[in-house]
């Protein structure tokens, strides 16, 4: 009797165990997830934002043709992209999010740090190269690739920022 | 035209609303639906039941196995004696749709179950604790019990609905699902469904041995020895308490003039 206790004993600690594993890493796993990626995704935004001081009073805008008192000397295309993932718990809340619908609220700041992110970079891209401004500035992004082998869940996106970088003559005088 | 620097706005294209209260509220809100679901989903198994006779029942899941089981081999001689018995017993319920078949789980822990179609399930863990035939037909006759109060039909209709439930959230293909007795046995019975199987078990009793001497026993067995506390869990996650259990089956002995002396008939294995 006492040996099959101690069997019997072995098997439940092996079934608690197992049930932890099952039910409790994936809820380690989200809340280390959620931990890291705010801490990530807070400092990401301080950097961003800093950055877009420093940049402050480049114009970059968006109209397809070079507007008439701009007099540029040189002309080439910037560009700057970012590619960014997800973390798990945001694919979490995203998946229960698509069972009733409704605005992803938690991938709204991933994707708006990519998009700033983008920018900044061919901002600054550009004004290493010696630029003055950039107009016709177009934002494209695509998925990049699948977290999982049955093709559904995307790893990452690609944000592309580019346009037409020009050296003026003279600044907005 | 003339340029104005301005610094881009934040909170235009976030949603000023904090993630973990975003998770909140889903989880909240879906597991609030899905219970309303799962509610009215038990109620349709009630009306269906009332529509579907025992016979349909028998004929339907007359070769029906749960997934999950792990039976012994054909030849086993428990096996045998125990359909014997189970055999038996059933000759006492003369209107019983059912052809009733008794398979062995091979789980260490002491179970019995009742499955659509006339399936009996013991566990090793079970006959391993039997002492006497009597008190293995009291187990069985209760399981009859549920049959005729059409108990385990309930219980599948639940263990459907949490299998569905679980592959919707997970993910899984719906159609794959099997129906696995554990599932089943995660549900149980409440206390009065018990109560009349286990009245309906005893009567079978008294009719095979005339006495309804040691039908109990186990329980009692399990009452007095806590120390196995391990080995009784799991049939008393679906079951009464045994103490409780014990005396209401004294006093249904009492008032139906059963008696409670008589030989005892030892087990044939």
């Amino acid at each position: 009797m006492a040996l099959r206790f101690g069997s019997r004993d072995m098997e439940d600690s092996v079934q608690k165990v197992s049930m932890l594993f099952n039910y409790g890493l994936p809820l380690v796993i989200i809340l280390v997830a959620y931990f890291i990626g705010s801490y990530l995704e807070n400092r990401h935004f301080r950097n961003i934002r800093k950055r877009e001081d420093d940049l402050h009073g480049f114009p970059v805008v968006s109209f397809d043709t070079m507007p008439d008192d701009w007099n540029a000397t040189t002309s080439d295309m910037v560009t700057g992209s970012i590619v960014i993932s997800l973390d798990y718990f945001k694919r979490v809340i995203a998946g229960l999010r698509g069972l009733v619908g409704g605005r992803i609220k938690t991938y709204e700041p991933l994707l708006e740090r990519a998009r700033r992110e983008a920018l900044l970079r061919m901002t600054e891209s550009a004004r290493e190269q010696g630029f003055d401004a950039i107009f016709n500035v177009r934002l494209e992004t695509s998925r990049l690739a699948n977290a999982r082998r049955d093709g559904k869940g995307t790893a990452g996106v690609e944000m592309l920022a580019f346009g037409t970088a020009v050296k003026l003559k003279s600044r907005f005088g | 035209m003339k340029f104005i620097p301005k610094k881009p706005r934040d909170g235009i294209n976030v949603s000023d609303v904090h993630p973990l209260m975003e998770a909140g509220t889903l989880i909240v809100g879906l597991t609030a639906i899905f219970i309303v679901i799962a509610l009215a989903l038990v109620f349709i198994i009630e009306v269906a039941l009332y529509f579907v006779p025992a016979e349909t029942e028998a004929r339907l899941f007359s070769d029906w196995m749960p997934d999950d089981l792990v039976t012994v081999s054909p030849a086993d001689e428990r096996l045998l004696q125990t359909q014997l018995l189970v055999d038996r017993l059933a000759s006492h319920w003369a209107e019983s749709p059912y052809e009733f078949r008794v398979e062995i789980d091979d789980s260490e822990l002491s179970n019995a179950m009742a499955l659509p179609g006339g399936l009996i399930i013991v566990t090793q863990g079970l006959l391993d604790q039997v002492e006497s035939e009597n008190e293995l037909a009291f187990v069985l006759g209760h399981e009859l019990g549920h049959f005729r109060n059409r108990d385990h039909l309930r219980a599948l209709g639940r263990g459907i609905v949490l299998s569905l439930f679980f592959a919707v959230v997970t993910g899984n293909d719906v159609a794959g699902i099997g129906i696995k007795a554990t599932d089943i046995t995660l549900r149980g019975f409440s206390r009065e469904q018990e109560s009349r199987a286990d009245e309906f078990g005893l009567a079978i009793v008294h009719s095979q041995y005339g006495h309804v001497n040691e039908a109990a026993r186990l329980f009692e067995r399990w009452d007095e020895d806590s120390a196995n506390v391990r080995e009784i869990l799991t049939y008393l996650s679906t079951h009464p308490q045994p103490g409780d259990r014990v005396d209401r089956l004294r006093r249904i002995a009492d008032r139906d003039g059963w008696n409670t002396d008589g030989e005892i008939t030892a087990l044939n294995w």
